[in-house]
C-alpha cells in the first residue's frame, strides 16, 4: 500500500466541449501565472501547429520546452514550459518503470494487443493525459500545471479513465479470465465460468478472448503498479489544490456540452472554480446621434447612403450578437453553482500569432489567487 | 443523382462549427425529396429533439417531422444491442454484461465503442424494416464526434477487424466497414467556419482520410456573415471621411464596419484555401444572427443548400 503523496503543486484543468478555444485559454492562463512569477507547465493535447507559433516555440513535444516568456517581461523570476501529450510514449514509459524486468516490459511491448490498446484505438488518449497530468504533479518542479483536456464531447471520458483502469483491475474480471481455476472468483460472478466463457466467445471469438486474456497474463505483471497509480490519480482529481474551469463560448452549440459537464463535475464531486466565457461580444455604444453622421460626403448621394446604411445595419448585427451572448452567459451562470465566478473574455479583431498576442486576453483571465484562494 | 441519394452521410468537422444544424438542414430536404431519413447523434447530447419541440427517446427514434426521425447512439446501449443480436437472449446478457464484475471489463475494451455506434448506422442502413417490411429509412445521416475522434470512429471497424482477426466480432466489423467505406453507399461532408484555426483542422482531416478521402464530396462553409451593402473601395473613401469625429458612439461603428470588412476577406481567404486545398464544391451556408434555430430557419437553410446537393 502506497502513502497518500503530498505535493505542493497546483493543478488547474480545463474542459469544455472541442473548439470553444480551450487550447488558447489554457495557454493564456499558464503565460499570466508564469509572468506573475510562478514556475508553471502548460499541457496540450492539441498538436496544432498554431500553439506552438501562439507561444513563440518552434515546435511541442512529449518534452518540455521553455517558453520566451522574458520577451514580454525581462525581469519575470516565473518560468513557463510547454508539453504536448504522446499518449504511447506515456503508456510505453510507464509499462517501462511498472515492469519487474526488461523482459516482462519488452513482452508487452510488443504485445499485439497492447500496441492497439496504446496507439489505435480510442479511450487511451484520456488515460495517459491523467498520467502525464499526475507526473508534473508529484514531481514538484512545477507550482502550477495546467492540463489542457483532450477534445471529447463524449462523456468526460478522461475523468472516467482512472476510475475505469482502477476497476479493471480491482474487480479481477480479467483475473479470471487469466486464472479460471479460481473458484471464489466464479462465485462472485454469480454464474458458472462456462456460461460466461461460452458468453462471451459467442460475442467476441475465441481467438479473441484467448488473445486478451494472454494480454492480461503478460501484464499482471504491471497490476500492482497500474493499480496503485489509478487509485492517486484518483486522490489528484480530488485534491483541494486542483480547480477544474469550465471553458465555454456564448455560441448556442456549447451550452449543451457546459451544462453536461457540471453535471459530471457535480456527480463526481470534483472542485469547480468556475466559467471562462470565450469570444464573447459586447452591444455597441448606446446611441449613435444621427447628427454625427453625415448626411453628405466624398461620394455620390445614393453610394453615400448605402455607407450610412452599413454603419447603421453593422450596429444592429452587433447589438443582436452581443444580446445573444448575453442570454448565454445568463443561462450557463444560472446553470453552475450559485455565485460561480465568470471571466468573460472578449472577441479578439485578429487572430492570437504569437505570445504579445495571447498576452492581450490575459488581463481577462483569473489570477491564481483567484481560482485557489490565498494559499 | 442527389448526394442524398446515398444511403449513409457521415458528418464530420472541428467542434462547434455546426455539424448537428447541418445534418438537420440535410434530413429536411431528404424528406421534402420524398425520402425517409434518420439522423443518428453519437455525442449522447440529443439537440435535435429540442429544436424540433419533441421529446428525446434516446435509443428509441423518435420523429422530429414528417419523414424525418432521430435517434441518439449510446455506446452502452449499442453494445446491449450488439451482444443480445449475438446471443439471443436478453436474460443471458443481463446476467453477464449487467454484472458488477464484466460491466467494468466490457466498458474498457478499447475501441469497441466507436465500433458499436457505427454498427447500430449500420443496422439502420441496412437492416431496418417498417411494418411492411420495406427498408425503413432510405438515408442515415450521421452526426459524427467532432474532427479528431471522428476519424478514430471511422476508422473503428478496420481497427476492430485487424484485433480479431476472425470470430464473430470480425465478420460484424467487416459488414459494416464494407458499407462504410464504398463511395456508392457513404459518403462524407465536412462542415467548417470561416476562420483560420477550423480551416487548418479541415484541411489537415483531408489529408488524413487516405484511402476514405474519395468519399469526401462536399464542403459546408459555415455561418457566413452577409456582405455589406458598401462596396469595400467605398469604404475606403468613406472612412477617412468619418474618422477623427468627435463621437465615440461613431468612431466605434466605424470600428464595426472595419471588422464587417476584416470577415468579409476572412470568409474569401477561407473558401479561396479550402477550395484549392480540398479539390472539392465548397457551399455557404449563412449565419442567421440568432441564438438558437428554430424549424423553420432550418427550413430556410434547407432552400440554400438544395440545388448544391444535386450538383455534387
Amino acid at each position: 500500500m502506497t502513502t497518500p503523496h503530498m505535493s505542493r503543486t497546483r493543478v488547474a484543468i480545463c474542459c469544455g466541449s472541442g473548439g470553444v478555444g480551450k487550447t488558447t485559454i489554457s495557454a493564456a492562463l499558464a503565460l499570466k501565472w508564469a509572468l506573475a512569477g510562478q514556475r508553471v507547465a502548460v499541457l496540450t493535447i492539441d498538436p496544432a501547429r498554431r500553439l506552438a507559433d501562439s507561444l513563440s516555440i518552434g515546435q511541442i513535444g512529449n518534452t518540455a520546452v521553455r517558453v520566451p516568456i522574458e520577451q514580454l517581461s525581462p525581469q519575470t523570476t516565473g518560468h513557463l514550459d510547454a508539453m504536448m501529450l504522446d499518449a504511447k510514449a506515456t503508456f510505453d514509459d510507464l509499462v517501462r518503470r511498472f515492469a519487474t524486468s526488461d523482459s516482462a516490459a519488452s513482452r508487452i511491448l510488443a504485445n499485439r494487443y497492447y500496441q492497439f490498446a496504446s496507439t489505435r484505438l480510442g479511450g487511451s488518449h484520456e488515460y495517459m493525459a491523467m498520467e502525464r497530468l499526475y507526473d508534473l504533479w508529484h514531481n514538484g518542479d512545477y507550482d502550477v500545471v495546467v492540463l489542457d483536456t483532450p477534445p471529447t464531447r463524449n462523456a468526460l471520458d478522461f475523468l472516467r479513465a482512472p476510475d475505469r483502469m482502477a476497476s479493471l483491475m480491482d474487480e479481477g474480471v480479467l483475473r479470471w479470465l487469466v486464472m479460471p481455476a479460481s473458484r471464489s472468483g466464479w462465485r462472485a460472478l454469480e454464474l458458472g465460468s462456462e456460461v460466461l466463457s461460452r458468453v462471451l466467445k459467442k460475442v467476441m471469438g475465441r481467438g479473441t478472448v484467448s488473445e486478451i486474456a494472454e494480454f492480461f497474463e503478460i501484464f499482471r505483471d504491471l497490476w500492482d503498479g497500474f493499480h496503485a497509480r489509478s487509485v492517486e490519480v484518483r486522490s489528484l482529481l480530488r485534491d483541494p489544490m486542483t480547480t477544474f474551469l469550465l471553458v465555454s463560448s456564448p455560441a448556442p452549440a456549447a451550452r449543451a456540452d457546459a451544462l453536461y459537464f457540471l453535471d459530471q463535475l457535480a456527480q463526481k464531486q470534483l472542485p469547480f472554480g468556475g466559467f471562462v466565457v470565450n469570444r464573447t461580444l459586447t452591444p455597441p455604444l448606446p446611441r449613435l446621434d444621427p447628427a454625427v453622421l453625415p448626411a453628405k460626403g466624398p461620394l455620390p448621394p445614393e453610394r453615400w447612403d448605402q455607407v450610412l446604411d452599413t454603419i447603421r445595419q453593422a450596429r444592429t448585427l452587433r447589438q443582436r450578437l452581443a444580446k445573444a451572448h448575453a442570454e448565454a452567459i445568463a443561462q450557463l451562470r444560472k446553470a453552475g453553482p450559485q455565485q460561480a465566478p465568470c471571466w468573460l473574455v472578449p472577441e479578439q479583431a485578429h487572430d492570437l500569432h504569437d505570445l504579445g498576442g495571447l498576452a492581450t486576453i490575459t488581463q481577462s483571465l483569473p489570477s491564481l489567487p483567484d481560482i485557489h484562494g490565498q494559499t | 443523382m442527389s448526394l442524398l441519394d446515398h444511403s449513409i452521410i457521415v458528418v464530420t468537422g472541428k467542434g462547434g462549427v455546426g455539424k448537428t444544424t447541418v445534418c438537420a438542414v440535410l434530413g429536411l430536404i431528404a424528406t421534402r425529396q420524398g425520402k425517409r431519413a434518420i439522423i443518428t447523434e453519437t455525442s449522447g447530447a440529443r439537440v435535435l429533439p429540442g429544436i424540433f419541440g419533441v421529446k428525446s427517446q434516446g435509443y428509441q427514434p423518435v420523429e422530429l417531422s414528417p419523414g424525418l426521425d432521430t435517434l441518439s447512439i449510446t455506446p452502452l446501449e449499442a453494445i446491449e444491442d450488439y451482444v443480445v443480436q449475438q446471443i439471443k437472449v436478453r436474460k443471458l446478457y443481463e446476467l453477464v454484461f449487467r454484472n458488477r464484475v464484466m460491466a467494468p471489463f466490457v466498458d474498457g475494451v478499447p475501441g469497441l465503442h466507436d465500433a458499436v455506434q457505427l454498427g447500430k448506422v449500420w443496422d439502420c442502413a441496412v437492416q431496418a424494416r417498417d411494418w411492411q417490411g420495406h427498408p425503413r429509412w432510405d438515408l442515415v445521416i450521421v452526426d459524427a464526434p467532432a474532427t479528431g475522434h471522428g476519424l478514430t470512429m471511422l476508422q473503428a471497424p478496420r481497427s476492430m477487424m485487424d484485433l480479431t482477426r476472425a470470430g464473430p466480432l470480425y465478420k460484424g466489423n467487416a459488414k459494416v466497414e464494407s458499407v462504410l467505406s464504398d463511395p456508392v453507399q457513404t459518403r462524407l461532408i465536412i462542415v467548417c467556419l470561416p476562420e483560420e484555426m477550423p480551416v487548418a483542422e479541415t484541411i489537415e482531416l483531408s489529408q488524413r482520410l487516405g484511402p476514405r478521402r474519395r468519399q469526401l464530396s462536399l464542403c459546408v462553409l459555415n455561418e457566413m456573415h452577409p456582405a455589406p451593402s458598401v462596396p469595400p473601395q467605398d469604404w475606403t473613401i468613406a472612412r477617412d471621411a468619418l474618422t477623427g469625429s468627435s463621437s465615440p458612439a461613431l468612431d466605434e461603428a466605424v470600428g464595426l464596419v472595419d471588422t464587417w470588412q476584416d470577415r468579409m476577406q476572412a470568409q474569401d481567404r477561407a473558401r479561396k484555401r479550402l477550395a484549392a486545398e480540398l479539390k472539392l464544391t465548397i457551399t455557404d451556408l449563412p449565419f442567421l444572427f440568432r441564438r438558437r434555430l428554430t424549424p423553420a430557419d432550418l427550413a430556410r437553410l434547407a432552400d440554400t443548400l438544395t440545388p448544391v446537393l444535386t450538383a455534387v
